[in-house]
């Protein structure tokens, strides 16, 4: 089965290329495709009447408790064969119906057939769920293509697209169904699920499980409430429509709803849902059916009702109701997809939909018209047709069953209605009406009348010898339905019982509906209140409101104002951290106040006072010089508690701060009216001051606990001994953690890029107008300050390793020199004096950064890995972390001066 | 000091939320910076400020002795420049949002926004 399935995708791939070689009669060629997959599955018939069970397995993903498995059992014999027969046979009319189309497009049509055919297979004969699941959705998705094939037609998308919608959203339905079975059992297999249906009704997920398969299943077969999809699904090619939407994809919620008969039945409410369903969907399909003004959706009602029935069926209890919906189920694949055959061969020859405008066809379609009486007579269950025998079950199995009188009720009124439906459709276009229609736009082709002829044949000649049929795929399928085999007598005449009866009162009603369809139809066409209470408006108007709600809802959140999105972010935070502070239940540690010294103390004031002031300042000048008071205080705050290394670079990035913004602050406004009201102002503050206060709780409360310094004691003891350095900071920061520095001038690197191609506009790669005049005493002594500068910054660079400095501190002091250099003599001298561009600079030391772990790699050792080499005498010691910082100043030199000359160039254009 | 550090940092914070959540955008930069240096002070105050000796190893010694917290200070350096490389970057972006926009109001700046929804299209009917 394994090789069938893998050898009829791969036909389906490949034989649609035929449609281009063979152009109008590739249907015959191609339909020697599923008719040897049929001949396969034939073969195998002789197992399966024995009431074997066959199965595959090739692993795909076991950890997922996912493996291929297929299994083969009278059930999905005959769906088998049904799907290959009349795909055979639909390929062959779809050859003779598409021939006013491209051959790319008849080959386009044969792909999603064939690949349909394979899904459906694969559907059928899958054993674990989840495979189960893949090709359910497979055959969603090509009904959604099939229905959508005249995708230039608004009314096809939105046909396609509301299939697609229903039966996806029962995919999903199905897809929980089958994760909770996972995970109840421990098992995906569908035998497993199925034999152990007490485990699954004792666990508490049981009525969620079958809720979920109810779902599946009544999407997929067009139950109310889903059931408006089909009719609409008529959009599709007929041949379409006749294969997917009648004969094999909507029967494909029938066999899971049969399958898991013994879960839905373990339920008190099971049967009752779907006997429930069943007739409400039976009496709207009826009256629709009856409304109905076009040939395919007069069928496609019909086709729903059909379903009705089958469910109805599936929901009765008894072996004969089992033998009922087996026979039912193919008796009506036979007779439906025949009459829908002859619909399209009736649309395709004039061009006509409405019923009611057609009569008189028999003179001009002989053949389609006889095809058509036949499957109509079998429609109407009329012996010695095989519609006649299913009927036949059909009213046993509800005298049988254990239900009330309802049901038998409605299944008889339905009935009449089908008879009726069937009357009308052969009578009206063929036999009634002469002179209606007095012109065909061609004759009957061999293509479009064999197949409907061959299955209206098949109908008669399966009830006349039943024998084959009966031993081969129906008694099989009764006993994997029903789980124990069952007598099945498929004859004719069974002698004068209450089904007979019933029967006759069924065609009695159904010719009376016949004779006076036309007054009934028009009745009920004006009765427009029918059209209000469709479901599928309400389901228009929910996805209306779904895309309307979303959009306000995408408003809602994405409404474009900064600053509401970081009061969500800083307020999410703070509401994060007092949630977690509140968990946790223990109040915060105080520190001891230890001494207070009152000279720091001031100063660690004056950079708060600083802060507040920036916070309130009214322009954005005296904010900035606030900022950078706070910056300053921070840096002596740094250097009296034992940082010299942070001070000095604090210090630099302050000054280098005032340089660059004030390049900015000279471009734009300095004062502006304020850009919040009070009131948020003072939400703004409380806000702040929430978040403060709530920072300084869990600050005090780390601080007072112990100090954890495992990793500061050990680069403490290691610095010099292995790391050759007395400076413990930049002994970090070159050799321990120079990977991490490595990635921050990666970062550094980065931002010079981007601040590169932000500046580099039209019209900026020009010489800018000169300096304005500057102060006599900084254009005298800018030239002398900046070399002291750049000097300062070297020895600060080479002695980092031993003394506070390093190259991050060294190439920021550098920076400055040159930004003074541009500040005093205008930005071009700037440059000219620096020689190289800034963004060379910047890849030069990255170089260096990166040469610098290489020798250490050389030698077997992880990158970075610095080595030393110490000549002695008064040689200094030289190793690769020199280089390493080196490339750190370049990085950051190159980095600021890009900043810089960028904001001075675009802040003076 | 421990607890008036505490107090200065997390006051330091407080003022930059504040000033970050203004709508004018050099006004949120002066906050981004002035979040940085107060964060880098509370930073600080993890590694503890019991000794007032730097994090440098004496001439005669072979190891640290009683010092400042190495690992904070390493750590704050680079958080230094970083955040001085986002502030200059904001700056930038300041830059070009008022030669593009001519405001310095954030409201003003929706280039992005005035796009409108990617497929914003009524479905064809026939």
């Amino acid at each position: 089965m394994l090789t069938i399935l893998l050898i009829s995708f791969l036909g389906a791939c490949l034989m649609p290329l035929l449609a281009y070689v063979i152009g109008r009669g590739a249907g015959l060629v191609i339909a020697l495709f599923p008719f040897g997959l049929l001949a396969a599955f034939v073969s195998m018939a002789p197992f399966v009447e024995r009431g074997w069970v066959k199965g595959e397995a090739a692993e795909w993903a076991p950890w997922l408790g996912l493996d291929f498995t297929l299994r083969l059992d009278g059930f999905s014999f005959l769906l088998c064969l049904l799907i290959t027969g009349l795909g055979g046979l639909v390929v062959i009319y779809a050859g003779g119906y598409l021939t006013n189309k491209s051959p790319a497009e008849r080959a386009r049509f044969f792909c999603y057939i064939l690949l349909f055919l394979s899904a459906m297979l694969g559907a059928v004969l899958a054993e674990n769920l989840l495979v189960f699941l893949v090709f359910w959705e497979a055959t969603s998705i090509l009904s959604f293509l099939l229905i959508g094939f005249e995708g230039r037609s608004a009314r096809a998308r939105r046909a396609a697209l509301m299939s697609l919608q229903v039966t996806a959203f029962g995919g999903l339905a199905l897809l929980l169904a089958v994760v909770m079975i996972g995970h109840v059992l421990g098992t995906y297999s569908m035998a497993q699920a199925i034999d152990r249906a007490g485990e699954l009704h004792a666990s508490p997920w049981s009525t969620a499980i079958v809720i979920c398969i109810l779902i599946a299943g009544f999407t997929k077969s067009a139950q109310f409430p889903f059931h408006f999809w089909l009719p609409n699904a008529m959009q599709a090619p007929t041949p379409a429509s006749a294969f997917l939407h009648s004969a094999t994809m909507v029967k494909l919620g029938i066999y899971l709803l049969s399958r898991f008969e013994p879960v839905i039945g373990a339920e008190s409410w099971g049967r009752g849902a779907l006997i429930t369903v069943a007739c409400i969907t039976m009496l709207v399909a009826a009256l629709q059916a009856l409304r109905a003004e076009n040939f395919k959706s007069a069928l496609a009602y019909s086709t729903v009702a059909s379903l009705g029935i089958l469910v109805l069926l599936v929901g009765l209890d008894g072996p004969a109701a089992s033998v009922a919906m087996i026979g039912f189920l193919f008796a009506h694949a036979l007779y439906k997809a025949a009459l829908f055959f002859c619909a399209g061969s009736v649309l395709h020859a004039t061009g006509l939909y409405s019923l009611r405008a057609m009569g008189g066809l028999a003179r001009h379609l002989p053949l389609t018209a006889l095809a058509c009486a036949g499957a109509s007579l079998s429609m109407a269950g009329i012996p010695p047709f095989i519609g006649f025998i299913s009927k036949e079950f059909l009213f046993q199995a509800q005298l049988e069953s254990s239900w009330e009188a309802i049901p038998l009720a409605i299944a008889v009124i339905v009935n009449a209605v089908m008879v009726g439906v069937a009357g009308v459709v052969t009578l009206r276009p063929f036999f009634m009406g002469h002179g209606k229609v007095n012109k065909v736009q061609h004759g009957e082709t061999f293509s479009l009348v064999m197949p409907p002829l061959l299955l209206a044949c098949a109908g008669l000649f399966m009830s006349l010898a039943p024998d084959w049929i009966t031993r081969v795929a129906i008694r099989p399928a009764v006993a994997s339905v029903y789980g124990r085999a069952v007598e099945v007598d498929l004859t004719v005449w069974h002698g004068l019982t209450p089904m007979l009866l019933l029967s006759f009162v069924v065609v009695s009603i159904g010719a009376v509906i016949v004779i006076f369809w036309r007054k009934i139809h028009v009745w009920l066409r004006q009765r427009t209140r029918f059209n209000t209470y469709e479901i599928e408006s309400l389901w228009e108007a929910s996805l209306r409101n779904l895309i309307l709600s979303s959009r306000q809802l995408t408003e809602l959140l994405q409404h474009g104002d900064l600053r509401r999105y970081l009061l969500a972010v800083v307020g999410g935070t703070g509401l994060l951290v007092a949630w977690s502070v509140a968990g946790a239940g223990v109040a915060p540690d105080i520190p001891l106040l230890g001494e207070l010294r009152p000279g720091e103390a001031l100063v660690a004031l004056g950079g708060l006072g600083g802060a507040i002031v920036a916070a309130r300042a009214r322009t954005l000048l005296s904010a900035m010089i606030a900022t950078g008071l706070t910056g300053f205080a921070i840096a002596i705050t740094f250097l009296m508690n034992g940082a010299p290394d942070l001070a000095l670079t604090q210090f630099t990035v302050e000054a280098l701060l005032v340089v660059l913004l004030s390049a900015l602050l000279l471009a734009v406004p300095l004062a502006s009216p304020p850009t919040r009201t009070k009131a948020m102002r003072g939400r703004d503050a409380l806000l702040a001051f929430g978040v403060g206060a709530l920072l300084f709780l869990g600050m005090m409360d780390m601080a007072a606990r112990e100090h954890v310094s495992i990793a500061s004691d050990f680069f403490g003891r290691m610095s010099l001994t292995s790391a050759h350095g007395h400076n413990v900071v930049n002994v970090i920061l070159v050799d321990f953690r120079a990977i991490d520095t490595l990635g921050e001038t990666i970062v550094i690197a980065i931002a010079a890029v981007m601040a590169r191609s932000l500046l580099r506009s039209r019209g900026s790669e020009g010489p800018v107008p000169g300096p304005e005049p500057v102060h006599f005493s900084l254009q005298m002594t800018g030239r002398w300050l900046s070399l002291l500068l750049l000097l300062a910054s070297m020895v600060i660079l080479f002695r980092g390793h031993n003394q506070p400095g390093g190259g991050f501190v060294g190439g920021l002091v550098a920076a400055l020199s040159f930004a003074l250099l541009a500040l005093a003599y205008g930005v071009n001298h700037a440059q000219r004096v620096l020689r190289l561009r800034t963004l060379t600079l910047v890849g030069l030391g990255m170089l260096c950064v990166l040469l610098a772990g290489v020798p250490g790699l050389l030698t077997g050792e992880p990158f970075l890995t610095h080595l030393w080499w110490e000549p002695g005498g008064v040689m200094p010691a030289l190793s690769t972390t020199l280089l390493f910082d080196l490339g750190v100043y370049l990085v950051v030199l190159g980095a600021v001066l890009a900043f810089h000359f960028g904001l001075q160039r675009e802040a003076t254009r | 000091m421990t607890l008036l550090y505490g107090f200065v940092g997390a006051g330091i914070f407080a003022c930059a939320l504040y000033m970050i959540l203004s709508r004018n955008l050099v006004r949120m930069l002066l906050g981004f910076s002035m979040l940085a240096t107060g964060v880098n002070l509370l930073l600080f105050l993890a590694g503890r400020i019991e000794s007032r000796q730097p994090p440098i190893i004496a001439d005669s010694a072979r190891a640290l002795g009683e010092a400042a917290d190495p690992i904070t200070q390493a750590m704050i350096l680079t958080a230094i420049v970083i955040g001085f490389a986002l502030t200059v970057m904001l700056a930038v972006l300041v830059l070009r949002a008022w030669r593009h926009a001519h405001s310095i109001d954030s409201r003003n700046v929706d280039s992005a926004e005035s796009l409108g929804t990617p497929q914003e299209r009524e479905p064809a009917d026939d």
